[in-house]
């Protein structure tokens, strides 16, 4: 049985909502008031679970309605725009992930610069030397400038790094 | 002191450097955040707000609400040159104020729209300093069953008003409730859901979680289409000549006062229901102006009234979110649900107390509002051939900086590396709830209402275990059915715009062959 992106999301949640509801048995009883720790929680849990139980009917309902139709490409190709690029989006999110991991390590500056050039190459390779220079600069501005105006001026102070002690 | 010396009187203190530069810079940022399509206003406040935690709370505010308002009016000048409405609440301006560009009146169309959003602004602006303290007062007769009730009334009413589906709207609204239960039970203390994991136990912060699923959220869709828009930003004009007669732009907006007052009107409306802001307000009004006007055909073709429409609403709407945040501690919209963390940030709850208890803040913020709304159209006046070339600034260069003030967002919240993994795991499901097209606002919604709904429960049935009371109680009884009901209209509109859809779908079919 094939499921799009909605069934799959009911899918995700119904599981999420099986998970939580199974951890609440080990929550205690009530004591002395009436509803206990595990009663909200559960009322929201079912909540979610029905939900998606809706969600994915109705989206088996509409495959089998498409199926029967079998005319959904047409349609779709004609109001088709450009193609997304998931491979920027991926690119995006490991280079964020790797930077928040490394902020701790190499402290915010140095790994701050890192992430907003490498972030910049990859969303978009310079065309000429002066291009580079202008990304490098304000890789270089936004770490030094966030740096010090959040630590002098607004008393935030910035993770320093294990690693490079700055 | 009276109500309107007191108004004056912080005025007057807005008005000195202190506040006043904060309020400036807000505006700037706003103006900017809002003419660069794809950054929305939610994405300015949340990159201002880390700028805030180092200030007094009326500092802060004054900054947050400088962004509402320019980002309200900052919207309509690349609506209105561009045709791109540069946050969601322009997307009205584009109908006319895109057309009247081309004819060549790029000036008067820009001005129009931000002498509206003045105008529309002060009336909303008059409304929330008159409406503000009844709304208190009357939040203030509420007990644990209304206040329930009331939560649940605004959760229903986004969940079924937000996106296409009505059940993914309440569906993203359950999921922000789950949020909410992780962490210490609100009676007993009990750890719930944690998973041994001690960094839990205090459940998820509000801020992270609201900068993570809008971070991405929003900044995600532009990365997808980097590349693929080059040429229409290529073809995009650089430069325009903006000069007009402000006094012949005046006259535009004010020789039809009853339009005025009632998209102002529709807009306040809009911005006191929870979470829907102005990306409703401004297409509603502009459907009612439309439907009021003696030229309806003449709608769409470049004509004054569509951008008043437009703008008068959408920055009425912001007053009305902020009436409703201070009367009940509701956000009106995801820039009010971050104005309210910011708060919490600073030990303030707002909510029908906040008055009387946070006068200088209170009136700070009708003061901070009053005086944002000439300074808005300042900053336009001053500065309209730089904002021509920002909104030209590449994505490649704007998203890396724009994740990056996330990042100190959630960090300068507890100085905690936690709540930037925090910030991360929320990036990636909003991210995935957009792909899902899962509305993001109801999550919002019940991210900042949950605890309250929980809390209220348990303080009324420990107060009378009856449970029938939620019910019985006419105030409570009254929300639990409008509740009830806007699930079911929601529905009922639903199916009705599919069962129109597939008619058209079938009409389009039969053409064809």
């Amino acid at each position: 049985m094939m499921l799009s992106r909605d069934g799959i999301a009911g899918l995700v949640c119904l599981a999420l909502s099986i998970g939580l509801f199974a951890l609440t048995f080990g929550l205690p009883p009530a004591v002395m008031v009436p509803v206990g720790p595990a009663f909200y929680p559960r009322v929201v849990i079912l909540i979610l679970g029905i939900l998606s139980v809706i969600l994915i009917v109705f989206d088996v309902l509409a495959m089998q309605r498409q199926r029967a139709a079998a005319v959904a490409p047409r349609a779709t190709a004609a109001t088709a725009g450009p193609a997304p690029n998931y491979r920027l989006v991926l690119a995006t999110f490991v280079e964020f992930g790797v930077y928040i991991l490394l902020i701790p390590l190499l402290g915010f500056r140095i790994s701050t610069f890192l992430f907003v050039l490498l972030l910049e190459i990859t969303l978009e390779w310079p065309r000429s030397p002066r291009h580079w220079i202008v990304m490098i600069l304000v890789a270089v501005a936004t770490s030094l400038v966030c740096f010090y105006v959040f630590e002098d001026y607004l008393s935030v102070l910035l993770p320093r790094g294990t690693w490079s002690g700055m | 002191m009276n109500h309107y010396e007191l108004l004056f009187t912080h005025i007057g203190t807005v008005l000195h450097f202190q506040y006043l530069i904060p309020l400036l810079v807000g505006t700037i940022a706003g103006v900017i955040g809002g003419a660069l399509p794809g950054v929305t206003i939610t994405m300015t406040v949340i990159v201002v707000l880390p700028f805030t935690f180092g200030l007094d709370p009326l500092q802060g505010l004054a900054a947050m609400i400088g962004v509402y308002v320019g980002g309200s009016a900052g919207g309509s000048i690349t609506a209105s040159l561009i045709g791109i409405p540069g946050t969601p609440s322009a997307v009205a301006t584009t109908f006319d104020g895109f057309p009247m560009t081309k004819k060549g009146e790029a000036g008067r169309s820009v001005w129009v729209g931000v002498w509206s959003a003045l105008i529309g602004g002060a009336l909303g602006g008059l409304c929330l300093i008159e409406l503000t303290g009844p709304f208190a007062s009357l939040a203030l007769q509420f007990g644990p069953w209304e206040f329930f009730s009331l939560f649940v009334f605004a959760l229903s009413m986004v969940a079924g008003l937000v996106g296409r589906s009505v059940t993914k709207g309440l569906l993203s609204g359950a999921i922000g409730l789950i949020v909410t239960i992780v962490g210490a039970d609100p009676i007993m203390g009990v750890q719930r859901f944690t998973l041994g994991i001690h960094q839990l136990e205090g459940g998820f912060p509000f801020l992270p979680v609201l900068i993570g699923i809008f971070a991405f959220a929003q900044l995600m869709p532009d990365v997808e289409l980097i590349g693929a828009d080059e040429q229409a930003i290529a073809a995009r004009p650089t430069q325009m000549n903006l000069k007009v007669s402000h006094l012949s732009v005046l006259w535009d907006i004010l020789c039809r006062p009853f339009m005025l007052l009632w998209v102002t009107i529709i807009g306040i409306v809009i911005g006191v229901l929870p979470a829907i802001g102005g990306s409703a307000a401004n297409i509603m009004a502009y459907d009612q102006a439309k439907k009021f006007s003696k030229r309806p055909e003449k709608f769409g073709t470049g004509i004054p009234e569509g951008i008043v429409a437009s703008e008068a609403s959408n920055s009425a709407n912001v007053a009305g979110s902020l009436m409703m945040i201070m009367a009940f501690g509701i956000p009106g919209d995801a820039v009010t649900a971050v104005m309210l963390g910011a708060l919490t940030v600073h030990g303030i709850q707002p909510g029908p107390l906040f008055i009387a208890q946070h006068p200088k803040v209170a009136y700070g913020i009708y003061a901070s509002y009053l005086v944002a709304l000439p300074l808005m159209v300042a900053v336009i006046w001053v500065g309209s051939r730089l904002w021509m070339r920002i909104i030209m600034m590449p994505k490649a260069m704007l998203i890396p900086i724009v994740l990056v003030l996330c990042v100190i967002g959630a960090y300068a919240l507890g100085n905690s590396m936690n709540d930037v993994y925090v910030l991360a795991l929320f990036c990636v499901i909003g991210y995935a709830m957009v792909k899902a097209r899962i509305p993001l606002a109801p999550l919002i919604l019940g991210v900042v209402l949950g605890d309250q709904i929980e809390s209220n429960m348990i303080q009324a049935v420990s107060t009378d275990a009856d449970p029938w009371l939620f019910l019985t109680r006419p105030i409570s009884g009254g929300l639990l059915a409008a509740s009830v009901l806007s699930i079911a209209l929601a529905v009922w509109q639903h199916n009705r715009e599919t069962k129109r859809l597939a008619a058209a779908a079938e009409e389009e079919f039969d053409t064809d062959f």
